[in-house]
Order: C-alpha cells, then sequence, then structure tokens
C-alpha cells in the first residue's frame, strides 16, 4: 500500500538559509508519525510546506495519489490535510461554536439565494455541521458550557482542543500537529495524547511534532528526526531513540 | 520641444511640492505605521499661516486683524515652525493614547483629525480663497530657457528650495543621532524600543518634521497658485500620499522619486492627453492603482509592509475612561447585548418604533431628516459586510452607490425622458427593476475593483480602493455624454407606485424603511452563515482561514460583490428620493462618512449602522442650535471629528460594539436546544 503522504526531496530556502535540505519523508495511512528533532531544526517548515503554507524552493509533494505541490493552502486543507498551529491561531471574537465551524467550511455549498431566502438545504446543512460541532467539542474534551464563549478567552489547554476540534470539522485524512502538548501539565497531556490515539482509531493519520521524549516513545508508530533541516534519522521510534546520531543531537541541544 | 519644455518645467514645480508633502507622509508612515491622512489639512494651514503672515491684515472670525506684513523667508519659516507644532501637539493628543490601539482606529482617528482642521481652518478664514500677496521676487522677470521655456524666478526656487530640504533631511537622518534613531525605529520599533531609543521622542521629532515638510509644501503651493483656501489640502495630500506609495512608502528617496514621477506625469499628461487638463487627477490614481497591482510595495520600497495586521480591525475594549463613564457604558452594553440575543424578536421591536416614530413625526423637515438617517444606515450596513464583517477598509465604496444612483438616473431622465420623450410616470415599475439591476452591476463593478486588490492588505488596501472611488467620481464629471458632467442629472422622479406618486416625505420614509428591512435581512441571512463566518475568520486571521480550507479570495470578492450590491440597491432609492445627483454626491468625504458612522456604531453589527447614522444626523440637527455653531456653521464637523477622536480613545470598538452578531443560522440552532 502505499503512503498517505510524501515528500520528496523537500528543499526550503530562506534567503541564504537552508531551513529544509533534500528531505524525504512518507505519513503511512492510519499512523502516528512524530517529527522530532532540536529547536529550530525546522519543524514546523515541514509542516509549513505539506500544508501548504511554504512554497518549498524544490521537491514534489504528494498526498493520497496525487500531485499537490502547486495548490494554494486551502486546496491542501480541501484535499484533506488539516493542521494546528505552534502558537494557537484561533480566530479571535468568534464563539467556539463558530470557530470550529469554520473547519467544516468546504462542507457548507448553499447558494446564496438559498442562504437569504432560508432554502430548506441549508438549514440541514447548518444543523448537521452544528450537531457535528457538538461532537467534536464533546470528543476533545469540552463541555456544553464553552460552546458559547469567544474562543481566545479560554483557557490554553482549552483552546489547544478547541483548535483541534476545528481541524477535525473538516474530516481530514491527515492530521498535523505542531507541539500540542507544549505548555500542558503532564496530567493534560496524557488527555491530549489520548485524543491522538482516539483520532488515529477514527482512521486519520497524525503528524505531530513534539520535544517530550517519553510521550513520544509511547504514542507515535514511525519518527522522522530533523537536525538542521536534514534528515537524520527515520523508522520505529524503538529504533530511531537509541541511534547514537539521535541521541547526540539531543544531547547538543541540552549542552 | 518648447510645449514640452514647459510642460516639464510645470512638472518639476509640481513634482517639487508633491515630493516634500509625501515625505512627510513617508517619515511618520517609517516610524509609526500610520497613513496620516492629516497631512493635506497641515498643507493648507502652511499656506494660510504664510499668507495671513505676509499680509498687513486678515479678516479672521470675521473681523479684520493686523498682520505684520513679513516677506515671504519670514512668513514662510513662522509658518513651518507652527505647524510643525500643531503637528506634534495632534500627535500628543490623537494618536499617541492609540499606539497598540486596534489598527483601524489610528487610520480613522488621522481622518477625523483631517475633517476637524479643515473645518477649524474654514471657520477662522472663512469660506473664500484667500489670496496669496505680492512680493518682490514674484515680479521678476520670468529666465527663459532655449528660447521658448519660461520659468518664473520663484518656479526656480521652488524646485531649489526641495532639493536643499531634501538633502537637508537625508543629512539629517543619516549624520544625526536623532535622525538614526529614527532609522532604527522605522527598521524596528520593539527593537528600539529595546536597546533605550526613547520611541515617543523620535515620534515626535518625525510628527514635527514631517509637518513643517508638509507646511513647506502647501506655502510653495500657495505661491505657485495664488491663494490658499480651507479645502485645498485635499487633492495635492491624496497625490502625495500616492507619490508616497509610488516611491515605496517609508523610504525617503522613494518618496522623492515618487513625487517627482507624479508630478511630471500629471503636468505631461495633462498637456498631451485630449481633455488632459480634465482628466488629469484621474491620471495619478490610474498610475496608484496600477502600480499597487503590480509593485505593492512601490519602487523603492520594502514587501513587508503590505503584511497583514493580524488581530482585529477595531475589536478590544479600551480600559481609558473615568469611572461613571464606564459605568454607563456597562448598562449600555448590558440592554444591547440582551437585544442581540433576542434576535429577530429584538430587530422586530425596532422595526415597530420606526414604523410608530414614522406615523406620529408631524413635521416634513423631520420626516426628511428621518428618511435620510435610514438612507445612510443602509449604505453604511453596505459598507460594514465588507470593513465590518470582512475586514477589508474599503474607501472606494461611493463609487458602488454611484453606480446605482446613475444607472436610474440616466435610464428615467437622460434615456427614457429627453432621449425618448417617455414620462418617467409612464414607466414607474422602472424602478423596482432598477433596485435589484443596479445591485448586479454594481455588485459586478464591485468585483471588478475587487480583483486587483486581492493582494493588498491593510493601509495599502484602503489606499488603492480611495484611488478606484477617486478615478469613478472623476469619470463621473468628465464623461459628459453619460453622466451630464458636473451639473449632474436634474429631474430623476420620485417614487411611484402604480402611479400614486409617493413623493410625500412620509410616504419616502416608509419606502426607505422597507428597503432598510430588505437590506438588514439579506445581509443578516447571510452574515449568519458559513459565507458570514469565513468573512469573520478572514477579518480574524486570513492564513488560518485560508488552512481551514475557506478560500479566502474568493471570500474577499463575495464579500465585495454583497457590499457593491447593496450600495447600488440603495442608491437607486437615494437619486429617486433626492431627485438630483451630481458628481458631488459621489465625493470620498461621503465615504468617509459612512465609514465613521459603522465605526461610531460599531462595526460587524446590524445595529451599528443605524445607531452610528442617527447619531450623526440628530448631531448635526442639534449642533445647528448651538449658538457659535449658528455664528460658524463649519464648526459642526470640527464637532464631529472631535466626538469620534473621543470616541476612538475612549471606545474604539463603537457604541453598539455589544450588539454581537451571531455566526449562525437563527433555526439552527433553536431545534439543537430542544
Ligand atoms: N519565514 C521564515 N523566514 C526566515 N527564516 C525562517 C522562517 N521560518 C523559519 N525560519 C528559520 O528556519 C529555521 C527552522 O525553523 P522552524 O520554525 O521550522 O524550526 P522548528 O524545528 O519548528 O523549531 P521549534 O522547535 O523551535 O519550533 C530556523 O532557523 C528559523 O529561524
Ligand atoms: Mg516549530
Amino acid at each position: 500500500m502505499t503512503a498517505l503522504l510524501e515528500a520528496r526531496q523537500v528543499v526550503v530556502r530562506f534567503g541564504g538559509l537552508e531551513a529544509v535540505g533534500g528531505l524525504d519523508m512518507a505519513v503511512a495511512r492510519g499512523a502516528i508519525h512524530g517529527l522530532i528533532g532540536p529547536n529550530g531544526a525546522g519543524k514546523t517548515t515541514v509542516l509549513n510546506v505539506l500544508t501548504g503554507f511554504i512554497r518549498p524552493t524544490a521537491g514534489r509533494l504528494v498526498f493520497d495519489g496525487e500531485e499537490i505541490g502547486g495548490l494554494n493552502v486551502n486546496g491542501f486543507a480541501r484535499r484533506g490535510l488539516a493542521r494546528t498551529f505552534q502558537n494557537i491561531r484561533l480566530f479571535g471574537a468568534m464563539t467556539v461554536l463558530e470557530s470550529v465551524l469554520v473547519g467544516a467550511h468546504q462542507r457548507f455549498s448553499s447558494s446564496a439565494p438559498a442562504l437569504i431566502f432560508g432554502g430548506r438545504a441549508a438549514r440541514a446543512a447548518e444543523r448537521a455541521m452544528i450537531a457535528r460541532a457538538h461532537e467534536l467539542l464533546t470528543f476533545v474534551g469540552l463541555g456544553r458550557e464553552v460552546v458559547d464563549r469567544v474562543a481566545t478567552t479560554l483557557s490554553y489547554g482549552h483552546q489547544r482542543r478547541v483548535e483541534i476540534a476545528r481541524a477535525l470539522m473538516s474530516s481530514p485524512k491527515l492530521l498535523l500537529l505542531d507541539e500540542p502538548l507544549a505548555g500542558m501539565n503532564a496530567l493534560e497531556k496524557q488527555e491530549i495524547a489520548d485524543l491522538v490515539r482516539q483520532v488515529r482509531a477514527q482512521g486519520i493519520a497524525v503528524l505531530l511534532i513534539e520535544h517530550d521524549m517519553q510521550i513520544v516513545r509511547s504514542l507515535c508508530d514511525h519518527l522522522t528526526v530533523l537536525e538542521y533541516g536534514k534528515r537524520l534519522a527515520d523508522g520505529a521510534p524503538e529504533k530511531v531513540l537509541s541511534d547514537p546520531a539521535v541521541q547526540a543531537a539531543y544531547l547538543g541541544r541540552t549542552r | 520641444m518648447d510645449y514640452f519644455g514647459q510642460l516639464l518645467a510645470n512638472g518639476l514645480v509640481l513634482g517639487a511640492i508633491y515630493a516634500l508633502t509625501a515625505v512627510a507622509f513617508t517619515l511618520v508612515y517609517g516610524v509609526v505605521r500610520l497613513v496620516n491622512f492629516a497631512f493635506g489639512e497641515l498643507f493648507m494651514l502652511g499656506a494660510f499661516l504664510t499668507t495671513s503672515l505676509m499680509l498687513p491684515e486678515v479678516r479672521l472670525l470675521g473681523t479684520v486683524v493686523p498682520m505684520p506684513g513679513f516677506p515671504l523667508p519670514i512668513a514662510a519659516l513662522g509658518a513651518i515652525v507652527v505647524t510643525g507644532i500643531i503637528g506634534v501637539v495632534v500627535d500628543r493628543i490623537a494618536y499617541r493614547p492609540l499606539r497598540n490601539a486596534p489598527r483601524l482606529a489610528p487610520l480613522i482617528t488621522s481622518i477625523a483629525v483631517s475633517v476637524v482642521l479643515q473645518s477649524l481652518a474654514q471657520t477662522i478664514w472663512g469660506a473664500e480663497e484667500l489670496r496669496f500677496p505680492q512680493f518682490y521676487l514674484a515680479t521678476l522677470e520670468p529666465v527663459v530657457l532655449f528660447d521658448s521655456i519660461y520659468l518664473s524666478v520663484m518656479d526656480l526656487v521652488v524646485m531649489a528650495t526641495a532639493i536643499v530640504a531634501m538633502l537637508g533631511l537625508s543629512l539629517f537622518i543619516a549624520r544625526s543621532s536623532l535622525g538614526r534613531a529614527m532609522r532604527a525605529s522605522a527598521e524596528d520599533q520593539t527593537a528600539a524600543m529595546l536597546v533605550g531609543i526613547p520611541v515617543n521622542r523620535v515620534v515626535a521629532a518625525a510628527f514635527a518634521i514631517g509637518s513643517g515638510f508638509a507646511a513647506l509644501a502647501g506655502l510653495l503651493y500657495a505661491q505657485t497658485y495664488g491663494f490658499a483656501h480651507s479645502s485645498m489640502g485635499f487633492l495635492p495630500g491624496l497625490k502625495a500620499l500616492t507619490a508616497a506609495v509610488l516611491g515605496g512608502i517609508g523610504s525617503v528617496p522613494g518618496a522623492a522619486l515618487g513625487g517627482l514621477i507624479l508630478g511630471l506625469v500629471e503636468a505631461l499628461g495633462a498637456g498631451y492627453l485630449p481633455n488632459g487638463t480634465a482628466w488629469k487627477d484621474a491620471i495619478s490614481f490610474v498610475l496608484l492603482v496600477g502600480l499597487l497591482y503590480l509593485r505593492p510595495q512601490g519602487l523603492l520600497g520594502r514587501p513587508e509592509l503590505n503584511s497583514a495586521g493580524r488581530g482585529s480591525l477595531l475589536g478590544g475594549a479600551s480600559s481609558a475612561g473615568v469611572g461613571w463613564l464606564q459605568a454607563v457604558f456597562a448598562r449600555f452594553d448590558a440592554l444591547l447585548t440582551r437585544g442581540a440575543a433576542a434576535g429577530t424578536p429584538a430587530a422586530f421591536g425596532l422595526l415597530a418604533v420606526a414604523v410608530v416614530v414614522g406615523l406620529m413625526v408631524p413635521s416634513d423637515y423631520w420626516l426628511r431628516i428621518l428618511t435620510m438617517v435610514v438612507i445612510y444606515g443602509m449604505l453604511a450596513s453596505g459598507l460594514n459586510v465588507i470593513v465590518g464583517f470582512a475586514g477589508l477598509l474599503d474607501l472606494g465604496f461611493v463609487a458602488f452607490w454611484a453606480v446605482g444612483s446613475y444607472l436610474t438616473s440616466i435610464l428615467f431622465v437622460l434615456v427614457l425622458k429627453d432621449g425618448y420623450g417617455i414620462a418617467p410616470q409612464e414607466v414607474w415599475w422602472l424602478l423596482y427593476l432598477n433596485l435589484p439591476l443596479a445591485g448586479l452591476l454594481a455588485a459586478g463593478f464591485a468585483v471588478l475593483l475587487g480583483t486587483p486588490t486581492l493582494k493588498l492588505r491593510g493601509d495599502y488596501l484602503a489606499i488603492m480602493t480611495l484611488g478606484f472611488g477617486e478615478i469613478v467620481r472623476v469619470v463621473a464629471i468628465n464623461w459628459m455624454d453619460l453622466t451630464n458632467g458636473p451639473m449632474g442629472i436634474r429631474g430623476i422622479p420620485a417614487p411611484n407606485l402604480f402611479g400614486i406618486s409617493l413623493g410625500s416625505p412620509r410616504a419616502q420614509f416608509f419606502f426607505a424603511l422597507a428597503l432598510a428591512v430588505v437590506v438588514v435581512f439579506a445581509v443578516a441571512r447571510l452574515v449568519r452563515s458559513y459565507v458570514g463566518r469565513a468573512w469573520v475568520a478572514i477579518r480574524e486571521d486570513e492564513e488560518a482561514a485560508e488552512a481551514m480550507g475557506v478560500p479566502t479570495a474568493r471570500y474577499k470578492l463575495y464579500a465585495y460583490a454583497a457590499s457593491g450590491f447593496v450600495g447600488g440597491f440603495v442608491g437607486v432609492f437615494y437619486a429617486h428620493s433626492q431627485q438630483y445627483i451630481s458628481p458631488l454626491n459621489f465625493s470620498l468625504f461621503e465615504n468617509i462618512l459612512l465609514l465613521m458612522l459603522v465605526v461610531l456604531g460599531g462595526l460587524g453589527t446590524f445595529i451599528g449602522p443605524f445607531v452610528g447614522a442617527l447619531i450623526w444626523i440628530a448631531f448635526l440637527q442639534l449642533a445647528l442650535d448651538l449658538p457659535f455653531v449658528q455664528a460658524y456653521p463649519e464648526t459642526r464637523f470640527a464637532l464631529l471629528g472631535v466626538v469620534l477622536i473621543v470616541l476612538m480613545v475612549f471606545r474604539p470598538q463603537g457604541l453598539a460594539a455589544s450588539a454581537r452578531v451571531g455566526l449562525t443560522m437563527p433555526g439552527a440552532r433553536a431545534k439543537e436546544a430542544a
């Protein structure tokens, strides 16, 4: 079976800086794929490439058997790639429910007249999506009481969950999470890790950027390690994490 | 050659003046990222102050006041210093409190400052032109170049002054410590603050120098064209802004280059194009629009200036304000929040109040005023779609309004009545056809104008749309065959239904009210759906919206289209209710006024535009009862400006901001609770 997402020889240059240098990477269907590496290794940059935020200087992207390199960002989202951000980016002034509904944008199709004159189909679509939003909010562990609060006024942990629910709302094939556990306590980390497993259980593959090695080890099926924008190691977690080169990279970071 | 040479000389003089003013825009933009529209007015003040100081006596506030009658250089110096001080004071009072405010607040404030300064100038110096006095240098024989190009001595002085001022400024920025601090703040303000650069002093210096340059440009302009007038700064201000953008805003050499190019293009265009003088204002704006499309950062600018200001346009309550004021607002907010939560019943309640008011008000005078409130409220609602919901600062909205008004007027008056001799009563139904037709036409027009703006963000978008609005106005003035030009179109029939005239003020009020119901209903239905959610998402974080699968470019165009539709639709009724339209009805000032109404009421709410319109028009009427407003009618605009500035400081989110609009379909939520 072919990989869900394949990146081939991806290069990203910012002016003189080569942030990603000829990266090859494949995310399997239904896998939790960890992307790890020291600070500044280029992890976020890779995620930005995989979601269309950054056009790579060179390289190809194949998603679900289709070349997607030339699409614009919403095209990536429409093909089934949904993401969260390292620094949470919720829409200010929108309630939790409204923000999450934006994630379902591509699943609405009513015309302007249908919306203005209150077409039956338009109403049904709205109802269905609102029901789905409630489901997903419960799924990520948020209660009814937050639904009508302005999303940006929630606690940090809750905002993370809203962001994940918003991404899941598009029914993606691949969910890309940029350090979803950062800044959380041990209990919350466990909860989010469980959440990620449940996402996978629904057949959605996950690409996860994370620094906590214990969680990475227990959660991921496959790891890609980056250092200075290059692939340092790739494979099963046990094998990769015992690789001396990887350990050196991490030791190098703490030193 | 001689004709060309003469145009070249004119262009250089004009270019020098534009360049000096462009420096003002560029300097302040570089340091605080603010397009200070008020520089046009500081330009005008420079002209007035110089002229006044040179005369033996001047009429101020209607009384003759003796003046020193200084020679030009001393008068000019005095004017520059005074204007520089005014610039610093304006920054201190109006802009500094807004340094970290939502991104629309300073821009609106600068527009308000313009309005205040202009109406104060008109109050002080009157509505007449003040003639620039004769002085020795101006009486000298012109210099003749190549036997054919006549350059007055003063033309040479203008050019020399501009060159010296620019070189002096460049030297100052390069060499002095304050200049270097200025450059550092322009590069990165946070970093500058961290390394201990006194940013407030740097900003004050930028305002002082910028205002001085604007004053210098203004007095040279007054000298060249022989007069000073309270509205003289408006167009040169816009042109200078164009020049600054052309050169790359933030860059001083860019401003010089931009000014020069603009001056030359305008002079040569006026000279060589058929009917060029009439079209010369359009030339500048076409240049601006084309350039922003192809190279938004300008010739010498840096691309990152065209970056999105993330975060709210105007949101975020201000914590400034005295206790009792906040308490009053809190009461008011609670009421609005409850009203907004009630949704449809609250809307019906308001409609019922409007109907009762319409039935009870006895005087035609007040009915006419209320009709204007409804019209302006509707137009502001249209503008609110694009600015308030989608977050795109559109200063060209009046163009859509003009499309609607002209379409119906041209059809009824110029084509049917004048062309075919058909009386309007025979085709009364055409009005009802024109309403949606004009809406569609204006929507198409809006999409056409919107497309090239898609790449632009923030202030650049505002400037480009402003350019479009001005182009449309110049076209309306000059395309005589289509629009009757500046004479406008008279005799537009009052609305009529099955042969019954709806011309009475009361009938017109109810007609307007009915249209308002349609407009608010349609806008609300769109906003309370996935479309509105996409708009607000774009407003709040365009990139994140795109990542969620929203085709942001397409949805921006939808916002333009919806906004344009409302503009065209209301424009039709406007023409029939006024029965006379001319290009003056669709000036940039009207657009700014509409923007102010929305901001006053609350961006991104349904009721805000109407609250804004009601307050503004009621305010105008009430102000007319004040004795000093009766003596100096212009001061009411100044008062409005002051109100707006105060509002920006104390309540930037607008008065009715708490009437928050839900973004889900009303019925869909009710079911889910059951
Ligand atoms: N837009 C950009 N322009 C220029 N350089 C960039 C840009 N984005 C990232 N970089 C640089 O590219 C390199 C990789 O950054 P990236 O954010 O991808 O690292 P990361 O692995 O996600 O780090 P962290 O663990 O800190 O999040 C860094 O040196 C960063 O400074
Ligand atoms: Mg990162």
